[in-house]
């Protein structure tokens, strides 16, 4: 019997720092051995648990995209036991990993679709993950047009600069990021909070899909400007973070009413959300 | 299915006899009340309980379990549990609750099953015994139980005068008594009817709650402010929960030695308790103790209806009996019903 508690082996290739605050770190991971590697089918949406031997375990969003073959990433915000010691580590590590878990974003039903995505703080994750998806030459033809809005206290809080850097010029997507802070210099963006921003770029909602992942504030206040542009409850794709320990249904801390996020979701649609209580 | 009597006074003979290997566990008179565990000889066995005071799922389901183990960055599967076992005296209500802990467990979309709990359970053979006479606290008939239930068991067995009734109610039950068979003499019609009078006697005697349309109920009043009034005393101590034979929610944390050697365990944890919940943001989902209650109320009336059709309640009245505010189960499920 195949034990889901058992996590595959993984060496820490590469750390990247992410932030000016520095608690925000990408890991990326490769498997010790190849049939894991081959093992891990993964969609952009679902998360998995990295645990480091002898501090425990926690779940991340899954950040590359299944189109960046042979290896996976993760960024870590520092919180707590396991995060630190991730913070900690030094590449060569050996840590685990155990996955993929949860849902994915609903892919069938996005080809065709005009897609929105909105994003505030770290939960840009597997946002990052659905687009470097979309945007690889094979998927790119699916999809309509890609609209994102991404806001972090200030831009040095902004993750993945490199990567938005490259898509601010690319025509496929048309990218919109925003702070909190108007910052003193530098700052070609936009200021305010995520979902007055949204308000401004007015995306349309005909033919479309929006993504949302950030803060549960973020998304109680994002929910109402998209109901507001038009977008049907079943269009508005959320995904949650309720604490977890298993990942895989039996625990009991991650529900939502009768759902457990872990394989339930985490991605849930607003029409599913709206009837349940709003634990999370 | 197979019939057949004993004397009290050999059962562990006959226990013992169609174990082989098997380990034998069996209520004894432990020094915190009525517990089971591993059984060598007869006098160790006690007939003289309502029920256990901790419930029998931590013979499946124990509050502490090592699920692997590593020595530096290195990590090392355990063996699952190998040991076959033989429980005998588990109530009517504890037997059903095992049959729910398996669904859990299990998944029935069988995407993950938990080979630590599931490997004790398929080597397991239950014998439940059949309640004389229940407590008061007890309700299992609200529940869809009954103080001779046969669900979850693999033998029920009656207590006579002097002697007990086995009847098998499964397979492996059947197979049980095949074994031990020169010891068992023939059940009379003496033997039958009295036991089919006690059981009558203890399922008449009991209160019956009206639980009709309360899941439907509970759905609709999730916002009542009257969940702040009836939770108003309870003091968070996760009591109630420890002690449900039902209740499986459960932490994972890692122990290390300073030579760099650990274990992953896996321990009972409640729904209780505000770090259940905590977001690593410091945001809670379920801050305060109505809140936390009322998870508790609803994840056995409702939410598991919907996820596994069953109401994760047998009546067994642990919750009832060891509250330290003697918050009633019963009394918060009625008020609700009522509103
Ligand atoms: C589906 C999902 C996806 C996620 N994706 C990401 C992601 O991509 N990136 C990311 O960074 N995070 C993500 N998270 C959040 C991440 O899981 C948590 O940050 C992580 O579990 C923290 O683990 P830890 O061991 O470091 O913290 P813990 O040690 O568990 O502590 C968490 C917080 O609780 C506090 N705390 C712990 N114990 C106590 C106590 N006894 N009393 C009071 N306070 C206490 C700590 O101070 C800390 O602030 C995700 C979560 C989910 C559910
Ligand atoms: S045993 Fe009683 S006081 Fe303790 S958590 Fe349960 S209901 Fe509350
Ligand atoms: S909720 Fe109370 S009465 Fe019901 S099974 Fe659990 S401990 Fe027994
Ligand atoms: S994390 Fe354990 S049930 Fe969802």
């Amino acid at each position: 019997m195949e034990n889901p508690y058992i996590p595959y082996p993984v060496s820490i290739d590469a750390i990247t720092i992410e932030n000016d605050a520095k608690d925000l770190k990408t890991f990326k991971l490769t498997f010790d051995r190849e049939e894991d590697l081959k093992a891990f089918t993964y969609m952009p949406g679902q998360f998995a648990e990295m645990s480091v031997f002898g501090k425990g375990e926690s779940p991340f969003g899954i950040a590359s995209s299944p189109t960046e073959e042979g290896y996976l990433l993760f960024t870590v915000k520092r919180t707590g036991t396991v995060t630190k010691e991730l913070h900690n580590s030094e590449p060569g590590r050996k840590i685990g990993v155990r996955g993929p878990l949860g849902n994915t974003f609903p892919w069938d039903r996005m080809v065709g679709k005009n897609i929105v995505i909105v994003s505030g703080g770290f939960a840009f994750t597997t946002l990052r993950s659905a687009i470097t998806y979309m945007l690889c030459k094979e998927q790119r033809s699916k999809f309509g047009s890609i609209t994102t809005v991404y806001g972090a206290r200030d831009p040095g809080e902004l993750m993945y600069k490199d990567i938005l850097k490259s898509w601010e010029a690319n025509t496929n997507i048309d990218l919109t990021l925003t702070v909190d802070r108007a910052p003193d210099n530098g700052w070609h963006g936009r200021v305010g909070l995520v979902p007055n921003v949204l308000k401004e770029v007015n995306p349309s909602s005909e033919n479309s899909i929006a993504l949302v992942c950030g803060p549960p504030i973020m998304i109680r206040f994002t929910i109402p400007v998209l109901l507001e542009l038009g977008f049907n409850k079943d269009d508005i794709i959320i995904s949650l973070e309720n604490r977890m320990k298993c990942g895989i249904g039996k625990c009991g801390r991650c529900n939502v009413g009768s759902k457990y996020v872990c394989i339930d979701g985490p991605v849930f649609t607003y029409a599913e959300l709206e009837h349940l209580p709003a634990e999370y | 299915m197979a019939q057949g009597v004993i004397k009290k006074e050999d059962l562990y003979r006959l226990l013992s006899t169609a174990a082989g290997k098997k380990k034998v566990y069996a209520p004894i008179d432990g020094v915190g009340g009525i517990e089971f565990a591993e059984i060598h000889e007869q006098k160790e066995i006690t007939l003289d309980y309502s029920n256990s005071k901790l419930s029998p799922k931590s013979i499946f389901f124990p509050q502490r379990e090592v699920l692997c183990t590593f020595a530096d960055d290195a990590l090392e599967e355990v063996q699952t549990p190998k040991e076959a076992l033989i429980v005998f005296g588990i109530r009517p209500c504890d037997a059903l609750s095992l049959t729910y802990l398996d669904k859990v467990f299990s998944d029935s979309a069988g995407r993950f099953k938990d080979p630590y709990y599931l490997k004790r359970r398929e080597n397991a053979v239950i014998i439940s015994l059949a309640c004389k006479e229940p407590r008061a606290t007890c309700f299992c008939t609200s529940v869809g139980g009954s103080p001779s239930g046969k669900e979850g068991a693999d033998i029920l067995v009656y207590e006579l005068a002097d002697k007990l009734l086995f009847e098998s109610c499964s397979d492996r039950g059947q197979d049980f008594m095949k074994t031990a068979s020169v010891l068992f003499k023939q059940a009379e019609e003496d033997h039958k009817t009295a036991a089919k009078e006690q059981a009558e006697k203890a399922k008449d005697g009991m209160p019956v709650l009206n639980l009709n349309g309360l899941k439907e109920r509970v759905d609709k009043v999730f916002e009542d402010p009257l969940w702040d009034e009836i939770t108003r005393n309870c003091l968070g101590c996760g009591a109630c929960t420890y002690l449900c034979p039902t209740c499986h929610c459960f932490d994972i944390t890692d122990e290390e030695n300073r030579k760099g050697e650990g274990y992953r365990i896996r321990t009972w944890d409640s729904c209780q308790y505000p770090l259940f919940t905590l977001h690593a943001s410091g945001h809670n989902p379920r801050v305060n103790k109505k809140q936390r209650m009322r998870q508790r109320i609803m994840h056995k009336y409702s939410y598991t209806v919907d996820n596994y059709g069953d109401i994760f309640c047998v009546g067994c009245g642990r919750c009832i009996l060891y509250c330290p505010v003697n918050l009633d189960i019963r009394d918060m499920l009625n008020t609700l019903n009522k509103l």
